[in-house]
């Protein structure tokens, strides 16, 4: 077992830091030498070696070069704009395809300001945050996959 | 087949990566590809084509006569890869591929292999002896992941290189009517009469092979089928990856984690061995 120490509840400080929700560092584990010398190489190397084993041995491919005469069979672009992808192909009117490409961003900038009314952090003390949330992962997810389908199954996806 | 695509393109893949063969070989019908991800340099592999189908589809021949469905591929390899020359082949490799004559697409284009048609039934899965090339010869060879395109077919086209349709399509009533008269040729096939809406009548002529959709006094529209679709082949293309990998990258590699392993050992013993002194020393 590590080393740990025990919170000094005898120090007024620490129990006023505490009473805050602070002062976390003033026990445990002692961060140094303990965690940050020894420990951090060991979880740097890891990392450093599953980057050198991926690059050999999946290296990346080298596409085909680039011919802007060439318009690829099949249109797509990087997976994360999927689904506003899909919704400007399917919005027959471009207009209103765009805004509502833009209104992603713009509905994702107000959410600190509306959401702020609300004190708590718990995801169940926030039911109406969460269930917004839960469906727009839903509809995204679903837009994202239809994006990678056919027109006419972009909605459906040919699931009905 | 390949030969038309070897006529008429110097590349078979174009530029927005359809390979040409769909161009004749309308349907589209899946195909599978299974090759090693990853390859060392100067050694044979073989690629696996996967072309199925159900061997009980019968398809139309040219003289209109049903007959079993011929299977094809193009496979598209890195600049450097090729076709594994015969005597180089291990006895297993040669016993498996001796049936089936590949070739190279042309002189200037080793890298891209073609076969076909073979006989269907024996060949739903088409075995590709291929050699890797080496970049210590070949200095415009390099230890990279490259991209391998894959058509492969089933069953006869549906258009000719010039532009004629086969007889592998359903025949389609040029004008709206009514069917007045069907008659049954002596050798094989309909000849269909069709009263148009202004009463012209004109015949449709249906070769041997086809089977009816229409029958007598039965209202047609424009570009309707008169009979049933014959085509049960099909194209497909797909693509793979595959990682030319230098012997020297894995042994180092190897001796890189071997190190990073040891390295990681020593700092938790390390620790565990300053976490006693601290013990001990009641300093923390």
């Amino acid at each position: 077992m590590s080393i740990i120490k025990k919170p000094d509840l005898t120090d007024p400080k620490l129990r006023a830091k505490l009473a805050k929700g602070m002062g976390h560092h003033y026990y445990g584990e002692p961060a140094w030498p303990n965690d940050i010398l020894y420990m951090f190489p060991v979880v740097i190397l890891g990392i450093l070696a599953c980057d050198v084993g991926l690059s050999i041995l999946e290296p990346s491919v080298i596409g085909e070069p680039a011919n802007p005469f060439a318009t690829p069979l099949e249109i797509l672009p990087e997976w994360y704009f999927f689904p506003t992808f899909n919704l400007l192909r399917v919005i027959p009117n471009k207009l209103v395809g765009v805004l509502s490409m833009a209104s992603v961003p713009a509905g994702l900038i107000t959410v600190p300001f509306i959401e702020s009314v609300n004190k708590f952090q718990n995801p169940f003390r926030r039911p109406i945050a969460t269930s917004v949330f839960l469906v727009g992962t839903i509809v995204a997810v679903w837009l994202g996959i239809g994006a990678t389908m056919p027109l006419s199954k972009a909605i459906t996806l040919g699931l009905f | 087949f390949p030969i038309y695509a070897q006529q008429g393109y110097e590349n078979p893949r174009e530029a927005t990566g359809r390979i040409v063969c769909a161009n004749c070989h309308l349907a589209q019908k899946p195909i599978k590809i299974e090759a090693p991800k990853t390859v060392l340099p100067n050694s044979i592999f073989e690629a696996i084509v996967k072309i199925p189908y159900d061997t009980n589809n019968k398809q139309l021949l040219g003289n209109g006569i049903k007959g079993s469905i011929n299977t094809g591929a193009v496979m598209i390899l890195p600049e450097g890869f090729k076709l594994a020359p015969k005597n180089l082949l291990s006895e297993e490799l040669r016993e498996k591929t001796k049936n089936v004559y590949i070739q190279p697409y042309s002189t200037t284009k080793d890298n891209i292999l073609l076969v076909g048609p073979l006989a269907g039934e024996k060949n739903q899965e088409i075995i590709f002896p291929i050699l890797s090339p080496d970049p210590s010869k070949d200095k415009n060879i390099h230890f990279l992941k490259y991209p391998i395109y894959i058509g492969a077919n089933r069953g006869r086209g549906q258009v000719y290189p010039t532009g004629d349709k086969s007889n592998n399509n359903p025949i389609v009533s040029l004008n709206t009517g009514k069917v007045t008269k069907i008659i049954s040729l002596e050798k094989g096939g309909y000849k269909i009469e069709i009263e148009k809406d202004n009463g012209e009548i004109y015949t449709e002529n249906i070769p041997q092979g086809l089977n009816l959709m229409v029958s007598q006094g039965s209202q047609v529209v424009a570009n309707q089928n008169l009979t049933d679709d014959p085509n049960v082949g099909g194209f497909g293309q797909t693509e793979i990856e595959i990682v030319l990998q230098s012997p020297s990258r894995i042994k180092g590699m190897i001796v890189f984690f071997f190190t990073v392993t040891i390295a990681q050992i020593f700092f938790v013993l390390k620790k565990k061995q300053w976490e006693k002194v601290q013990a001990a020393e009641i300093n923390f």
